[in-house]
């Protein structure tokens, strides 16, 4: 437990005080507040709509309850929900990745471009996931092999991606936006998709299936397979995990690859979804990897947390498409920053979250 | 060794083993991305098409993008030319320092913000929320005074109003992060989006100048931007504007290197638990710092409404991105922000120059933005380097630096 000087990012300091069994304890119980409240003003709205269909809230209730929003929920959570299952592999491991949102907008370029070169949807979403690994390894180089602070390096990914991407769809195809390539159909599990609800659970784009299986197969990772103790061990005490035998420089590698693996799938998703790669101002991604970060800060590091912390951003988002479309008197720019808010929100109600012991700093091997 | 004495050394040590390395950093930094740029550009040049008349060889390949017609254009287009024999102040140069002028004040706000150890990503949300403010602000006060007096008051009162809008936006991540452990990286990230959206609605509903179809406020009379002297009017340049900024530039140096606040600000990015320790304020300086770095933030604004733009239209360009370059590049130095910013402001003319000149496209300097930071935050990989160049090796170590913020390797080497 020492101290850890020049902290910029500020979250890991201070956690020496308190034994980690207590800090969760009190984190759990300012979810458990953030969650219950969640619940209780949705049922209070589904109630005030049912009583008062014609009023504000019975719209509301109306959106919540459609089977679309369930759907475009889980449609807008897919790049959320696999940056954020990225980013916990990564900072796991001790490595801050905040270059999130720049593997994102990489991927979802390349996905567009490599489909519409060779045709396959399947050889785009390959590509994307490709792009973003090898961005992915840059960062990995730059950290861990070179010592760059995390913060700043994980700055620079994003800030050239965002450069990179429109400049390369302005050079192939004249202008920031890419033309619209072929979707991949939806799948629809039979009978289960005609349940009413949660039957979009089973009608949804490959994209979302992939997602529910990555967030069960890290789940299995961190709880069951040694790899996952691995990374665990190199974030928390890379000490220990060195004494114990096992490169923490390969752990790192290895998960913030898987980083770029995730992002990638993530990034590819999104833009195979619509078809079309948009690349001006902030991109499509459009602030979807910073979110990711504050899902899995919310969903503390746990893989099913932050698909759920994502399900409550994206099903945000859902509502307020629905809401712009329906216009419900609240003017459209101001819903569109509800995501935004609430985030910053959230990060002001659970507050001190207890980063890896040793995430942000550089490990040297003592030989 | 007292924590206070302990801080102070940390301090020494940074300052000393870094002030000449880090300009061979930054200045290796720039080099190398300028290459990769080129190969970008060549690269960019394959996969595009152009007639055979259009094309430059290397190499004897055919490339439609000559890199070094699009580096030549970048920097001596930006300067307006000097070698060719008719340059003139008010050309592109005149372009050139407008630029640096918003630059030294986003920079400055950054490089604020980082030698208190906080990251302040916002300083784009808060050059909105200054540039609206002044807009309007001074649109407003506009119909009480005019001529020459009208520019005397209005010009301080618009910076004014910036700072004080920018600063109250810069406070709020300020207080999130002193009273609430609210990461600022990803609060200020979410404030800029947040200004961004409520400028829009603002500016597209009740503030909209009802006689332009672009989303934008109600022009500001002439009296109530800065003049412009010496330098044409039609580069919306003023030296006052740029004599401002390299004030600014000097007190923000006196304050970080010669006053108590400073000290504080210092120490406590340096050694957070020391400064702590030693009795400084850990949250009030916290706050007091972002609150500082979003006024400066709200001065850029002020300046791009009064000097450049004469109004407040959506869209504003990312000078707020650009300043993290610019801090990170001098070290977040004050003076260095001077350098760093006049670099920038030649990217940023230049690629105007690029554009009318050649077919490459705009965003190449946004990559250029972003390897300019990875190799800064990467001294480490310089230090290999001249170590395989013979006679550098006898070099020794020097403490880790980055953007300003020491990091000394895990838990190992302290005590």
């Amino acid at each position: 437990m020492s101290e850890t000087p020049a902290d910029h990012d500020d979250a890991d300091t201070g956690t020496t005080a308190e034994p980690d069994e207590n800090g969760l304890f009190e984190r759990y119980s300012t979810r458990a507040l953030v969650a219950g409240v969640t619940i209780v003003s949705v049922v209070a709205l589904l109630l005030a709509g049912l009583l008062f269909p014609d009023s504000l809230a019975g719209t509301l209730a109306d959106t919540l309850t459609s089977r679309n929003t369930l759907a475009a929920a889980l449609r807008l959570s897919v790049p959320i929900a696999f940056a954020a299952l990225g980013g916990i592999f990564a900072e796991k491991a001790g490595v801050i990745n905040i270059g999130l949102e720049g593997l994102l907008i990489i991927s979802a370029f390349s996905a567009i471009y490599v489909a519409d070169i060779t045709g396959g949807v399947w050889i785009g979403f390959a590509g994307g996931v490709v792009a973003s690994t090898l961005l992915a390894a840059l960062f990995a180089v730059v950290t861990i092999g070179f010592r760059a602070d995390q913060i700043i390096a994980g700055l620079a990914v994003w800030l050239i991606a965002l450069g990179l991407a429109p400049f390369a769809s302005q050079v192939i195809y004249g202008s920031p936006n890419t033309p619209t390539v072929a979707t991949s159909p939806s799948i629809n599990v039979p009978v289960l998709a005609d349940i009413p609800f949660f039957g979009a659970l089973f009608s949804a784009s490959p994209s979302v299936y992939m997602l529910f299986a990555a967030v069960l197969g890290s789940w299995y990772v961190f709880e069951r397979t040694a790899f996952g103790r691995w990374i665990r061990a190199s974030g928390e005490n890379p000490k220990a995990l060195d004494t114990a035998g096992v490169s923490v420089t390969h752990v790192r590698y290895a998960a913030v690859l898987i980083s770029g693996v995730l992002a990638g799938m993530g990034g590819a998703a999104l833009s195979l979804d619509l078809g079309q790669f948009t690349g001006n101002g902030p991109t499509m991604v459009n602030g979807k990897g910073f979110i990711a970060i504050v899902a899995y800060l919310f969903g503390n590091y746990n893989p099913v947390g932050a698909f759920l912390s994502t399900m409550l951003f994206a099903g945000l988002d859902a509502v307020q498409t629905v809401l712009q479309i329906q216009g419900v008197g609240i003017p459209r720019q101001l819903i569109r920053i509800t995501p935004f808010v609430v985030v910053i929100v959230v990060l002001a109600l659970v507050g001190r979250t207890r980063l890896p012991e040793a995430a942000g700093e550089h490990y040297d091997t003592e030989e | 060794m007292s924590a206070f004495d302990r801080a102070r050394d940390a301090l020494d040590r940074l300052v000393d083993a870094s002030a000449s390395e880090r300009i061979l950093i930054s200045t290796a930094a720039l080099v190398l991305s300028i290459l990769i740029g080129a190969v970008l550009v060549l690269v960019a040049g394959r996969m595009t098409t152009c007639t055979a008349g259009e094309a430059v060889y290397y190499f004897g390949t055919g490339f439609c993008y000559d890199p070094v017609v699009v580096f030549d254009r970048l920097f001596l287009g930006a300067l307006g030319d000097p070698f060719s024999g008719n340059w003139s102040p008010n050309g592109q140069f005149a372009v050139t320092l407008r630029e640096t002028t918003v630059l030294i004040f986003t920079g400055l706000s950054v490089a604020l913000a980082f030698r208190a150890g906080i990251f302040n990503i916002g300083t784009q949300g808060q050059m909105v929320v200054g540039a609206l403010a002044t807009a309007l602000g001074v649109l407003w006060a506009s119909s009480l005074v005019s001529g020459a007096l009208g520019t005397v008051v209005l010009i301080p009162f618009g910076l004014f109003v910036g700072a004080v809008f920018g600063g109250l936006y810069g406070a709020v991540p300020g207080l999130l992060k002193a009273y609430a452990d609210a990461n600022e990286v990803i609060t200020t990230i979410m404030l800029n989006f947040i200004a961004t959206g409520v400028a829009l609605y603002l500016v597209s509903g009740v503030f909209k100048d009802p006689e332009s179809a672009a989303n934008q406020t109600v022009p500001l009379p002439e009296f109530a931007q800065f003049p412009a002297l010496l330098f044409g009017a039609r580069q919306d340049f003023s030296i006052v504007a740029l004599g401002f900024g390299l004030l600014a530039l000097a007190a923000l140096y006196y304050v970080l290197e010669h006053t108590s606040f400073g000290y504080d600000v210092r120490t406590s990015g340096v050694q957070p638990e020391a400064a702590e320790y030693g009795g400084v304020d850990a949250k009030r300086t916290v706050v007091a710092s972002l609150t500082l770095s979003g006024a400066l933030g709200g001065i850029a604004g002020a300046m791009y409404v009064m000097m450049i733009l004469g109004t407040f239209q959506t869209g504003i360009p990312s000078y707020g991105f650009d300043g993290i370059t610019v801090s990170i590049l001098a070290g977040n130095n004050p003076l260095g922000v001077g350098i760093a910013a006049l670099l920038f402001g030649v990217l940023k003319s230049g690629t105007t120059v690029v554009q009318f000149a050649t077919d490459v496209p705009p965003q190449l300097v946004g990559v250029l933005r972003g390897l300019i930071i990875l190799f800064v935050a990467m001294p480490e990989f310089f230090r290999l380097a001249a170590r395989r160049v013979p006679g550098a090796g006898s070099r020794p170590e020097a403490v880790a630096t980055d953007g300003g913020t020491v990091t000394e390797s895990g838990g190992e080497t302290d005590e």
